[in-house]
């Protein structure tokens, strides 16, 4: 049985996607997000529009589909969860 | 001896307690984790109490010199010592016991103070020595599913603070043995490994100014 994660553990996993798909200013697609942070799509929807409207990540205009990409205050908090993850697990706690 | 080794203990707790508390608070206010929220309340009132009991310390040492701490400034220290150690504790309690159910979450604190003992300073030391077991098992539980050298760290450190505190019990039936002194090295040993993988983290502070509530949601 996988583990439960919290709401912040998948925001971290979602701005990680992003992170590593946002190789140009194309962004990345839902699907690429969804496949790489193993979330479904009724999910990812719904916390996509809610990072977007916090500036952590940047929607692209595309032709096809929506697109996303981080932003750098999105860069910045994922540094900062990457690190006070760091921390937690040294407590034997998650995030 | 055993008064220095006291007022050196208690002020190391003190700078531990807080630059802990206070690097667990930058987190928290940067992620809104609530883990990071408890682990906060815990390193500031470990802090505060050991920042209490070392001012009781000086008070005594510069105005009073009785040769001993105020015993109500003790157990006051010592009480608020042990709701950062329950804190901790709790952390781990939520995630182990309880990993979904709020309910079980709120009750589920209740049997660990299912304690009696002779005097108030006992009982307090009760509770904080059997919180220290629990989160080093905790920890080293943790450390052996995921192989974190800090969590090793973290793990050592609430044992030998435990430990101090078991030995600082045994002191009482040989009150003129190296016990005493003994179980304060440990308690600083135990500070010092707690502090080891806090100090390798990069101290310092970014701010998010557009993160509201959102993040906190579903925690």
């Amino acid at each position: 049985m996988g583990a439960y994660r919290k709401q912040i553990e998948i925001v971290g996993d979602i701005l990680d996607a992003a992170d590593e798909l946002t190789i140009d200013n194309n962004g990345a697609s839902i699907t690429k997000l969804i496949q790489k942070a193993n979330i479904s799509h009724s999910r990812i929807s719904k916390i996509l529009t809610n990072l977007v409207s916090q500036g952590l990540l940047e929607q692209v205009d595309s032709e096809r589909a929506c697109r996303y990409k981080i932003s750098m205050s999105g860069r910045d908090f994922l540094k900062e969860y990457k690190r006070f993850s760091e921390f937690t697990d040294n407590f034997g706690l998650t995030i | 001896m055993e008064f220095l080794l006291e007022n050196i203990l208690n002020l190391i707790g003190f700078i531990v307690g807080i630059i802990i508390g206070v690097f667990a608070y930058i987190g928290y206010k940067n992620t809104g984790s609530p883990v990071l929220f408890r682990l906060t309340i815990a390193f500031f009132a470990i802090g505060i109490g050991f920042g209490i009991i070392w001012i009781g310390y000086v008070i005594d040492d510069v105005y009073l010199n009785e040769g001993k701490i105020n015993r109500g400034l003790q157990a006051l220290g010592l009480g608020i010592q042990t709701i950062g150690y329950f804190f901790i504790a709790f952390s781990h309690t939520i995630k182990s016991f309880f990993p979904k159910s709020r309910y079980f979450r709120s009750v589920g604190i209740l049997p660990l103070f299912a304690l009696s003992a002779m005097n108030i300073e006992h009982i307090i030391r009760s509770f904080s020595f059997i919180l220290l077991v629990y989160g080093a098992i905790e920890t080293f539980v943790s450390f052996l599913e995921g192989k974190q050298k800090g969590a090793l760290a973290v793990g050592t450190g609430l044992a030998l603070l435990a430990f101090g505190e078991f030995v600082a019990w045994y002191s009482l039936v040989f009150p003129e043995s190296i016990l005493y002194s003994a179980s304060i090295l440990m308690k600083i040993s135990g500070l010092v490994s707690l502090f080891l993988p806090i100090s390798r983290l990069p101290l310092r502070k970014i701010k998010f100014d557009d993160l509201d509530d959102d993040l906190d949601d579903g925690r």
